[in-house]
């Protein structure tokens, strides 16, 4: 039997190409919008993962340092240390700074952590060249996203830092570029204020300036003990808000992520909408194209099936070349966005569902002119 | 030996009420026999298409009874509902244009309908390679209807007609489109379609010099089909 969709399709081979790729390139922007948010997860999980710690002991009744401003005293870490069940623990730092670099100064997070302490937040996987660090002053770890080179110098607050150890694909749960600095660093750009604005306190009476404050405590705890059980202890005598590493996922995900999820959900959603009703112009475009040849088929006995069957296989495979040259798209132009774009093969598989479905319901409108061409049309010029 | 090919009784077509009714038929009776080739003729306007389509099953009369072979199709409705099965079955049709499928080529135009009756490709084929030597112009089988003149195109027209071994060939002004020596090719291929093939061929014309190489002439005059041989027709 004579496959009329392929000798259609043969026919007018560009003209079909384009027009698929051209729905292609929005399915390419379906996908990538997939990809930011499968991004974004990747990227709140990244710091949780590498600092790998069991307990997070923050400022009492907040949600920790990722969520909400959390401020404790940085000898915590010595009664969070002797509380049964803890192995180690330590003090650490988040700040978002501006990196000086060229004309456009670079928005980073800075993670402060003690170079000497038990627990090292620098994934060794991640790091790519030099070391971590290794002084207690002046050194800074970057990611390679910065352009900062091995050795290079640069200015942050008053002091100048050097470039030990670059890493890779390390950003915080905002999506911003880490760098690691000493938790002394840290505590001094964060909590140290200018000669001025000490100055101008004194005039006010508020005199004295602690700079040992650190965002959050974090703890691993011995083999054996259960995590709920510790934080539990921690929470009662210590008076602090305590999460395990699964709450604080769970916290960056309900309070970071959820409403950016709904975004892109939702302007996937449009777009799905937006591709499905420019299909169903195309086929609707495609079969009024073939409005005679449809009758005169319709007239010399041509049964409906078969006219039907052509419509629904030009539909399914504008369809398929669509999703194929969407995804060729988007795998080409995911690396150039500013933010981690994590392209999964579940997420193509659920898009070429949705694109057959898509397809099939566009191909109706296309069957309804069919079924209503008359095929008195066909006589009479 | 001919016997009837189309038999129509007392066929009646009315369109609209009231104010804007209109009756082109009112009790047309004729009848035409396999191996006759038919000229129909009218004004334009009398109802020539519009009897061409109920004949070939497109158009409900209003009523009457219609014979196809020695099938009666339609007595005051149509006796099978499956109209296409009867066109795809006992029917050949020939356009003004030739309407030929422009994805297909050639030999698939011809094709398609037998292929569709359920037909192989292989004997499809065969059949549609015959009908194009008998057209002279089997050489152009692979080719694009766009790559074909226009009486070479008519003719594959003519062959799509005859692809499903019809017993009827309805034809709407074949010739219109061509000018006077290629009509006349034209409808003599008609004729010795009709009577090699043993075919009942109507054709509709208003090209009176293409009268005379019919075997007769139905007119539709005064809502109702008269008949006369070609050779005696007062018509021309």
């Amino acid at each position: 039997m004579i496959n009329l969709a392929k000798k259609d399709i043969s026919h007018s081979l560009g003209k079909f190409l384009v027009t698929a790729m051209g729905v292609g390139m929005l399915l390419g922007i379906v996908l990538i919008m997939m990809g930011v948010y499968r991004g974004m997860v990747v990227d709140a999980e990244i710091l949780i993962n590498d600092i790998n710690a069991d307990l997070w002991i923050v400022q009492e009744d907040t949600l920790g340092p990722f969520a909400e401003s959390s401020r404790v005293h940085e000898d915590l870490k010595n009664s969070i240390s002797i509380i049964d069940g803890v192995k180690y623990s330590e003090a650490i730092t988040f700040q978002n700074i501006q990196l000086p670099q060229g004309s456009m100064p670079i928005r980073v997070m800075a993670v402060g952590y003690d170079p000497f302490g038990n627990i090292n937040p620098i994934n060794p996987d991640r790091l790519i060249e030099g070391s971590k660090l290794t002084k207690d002053h002046y050194q800074i770890v970057v990611s390679k996203e910065t352009g900062f080179k091995l050795h290079d110098e640069l200015i942050l607050a008053r002091d100048k830092y050097e470039v030990v150890g670059i890493t890779e694909k390390t950003v915080s749960s905002g999506g911003d570029l880490l760098v690691y600095i000493s938790l002394k660093d840290a505590q001094k750009n964060q909590f140290s204020y200018s000669n001025n604005r000490v100055r101008n306190d004194r005039e006010r009476g508020i005199t004295g300036n602690d700079t040992t404050m650190v965002n959050a405590i974090i703890a691993i705890l011995k083999n054996g003990y259960n995590t709920d059980e510790v934080a539990k202890n921690i929470k009662e005598w210590k008076h602090k808000s305590v999460y395990t590493k699964k709450e604080q996922e769970d916290i960056l995900a309900k309070n970071l992520i959820e409403r950016a999820a709904k975004q892109i959900g939702l302007f996937t959603g449009i777009l799905i909408l937006v591709s499905t009703i420019i299909i169903a112009l195309i086929i609707y475009t495609m079969t009024l194209e073939k409005m005679k040849e449809i009758s005169i088929m319709k007239l010399i006995g041509i049964p409906n099936s078969v006219i039907i069957k052509m419509i629904v296989e030009e539909t399914l495979l504008l369809g398929i070349i669509a999703f194929i040259s969407g995804n060729i798209f988007s795998h080409l132009i995911y690396e150039k966005f500013p933010k981690r774009v994590v392209l999964e093969i579940s997420d193509a598989g659920l898009l070429f569902i949705v694109v057959i479905i898509a397809s099939i319901l566009s191909s109706f409108i296309g069957v309804k002119k069919v079924i209503s061409a008359d095929p008195a049309a066909a006589i009479g010029g | 030996m001919n016997k009837q090919s189309i038999r129509v009784e007392n066929l009646v077509k009315s369109f609209g009420k009231g104010d804007n009714f209109v009756d082109i038929m009112d009790k047309a009776s004729f009848s035409v026999e396999t191996g006759e080739l038919i000229a129909l003729i009218a004004p334009s306007g009398a109802g020539k298409t519009t009897l061409l389509m109920m004949i070939g099953c497109v158009e409900e009369p209003t009523s009457g009874q219609i014979w196809l072979g020695d099938e009666k199709v339609y007595d005051n409705k149509w006796l099978n509902k499956d109209t296409r099965k009867i066109r795809r079955e006992k029917i050949g049709f020939i356009f003004q244009a030739h309407y030929l499928i422009p994805f297909l080529n050639i030999i698939d135009n011809i094709t398609l309908l037998p292929q569709t009756s359920g037909q192989t490709k292989e004997e499809s084929e065969k059949v549609a390679m015959e009908l194009l030597k008998y057209f002279d112009i089997s050489e152009k089988a692979l080719a694009m209807p766009s790559q074909l003149s226009g009486g070479q195109n008519q003719r594959v027209a003519i062959a799509r007609a005859l692809a499903n071994k019809p017993k009827i060939i309805l034809a709407d002004e074949p010739t219109a489109a061509l000018d006077n020596e290629r009509s006349i090719s034209v409808v003599k291929m008609l004729k010795k379609i009709a009577v090699e093939q043993n075919v009942a061929v109507i054709m509709v014309t208003h090209d009176e010099a293409m009268l005379p190489l019919c075997d007769r002439i139905l007119k539709i005059e005064n809502k109702k089909v008269v008949s006369s041989l070609a050779k005696e027709s007062t018509f021309i």
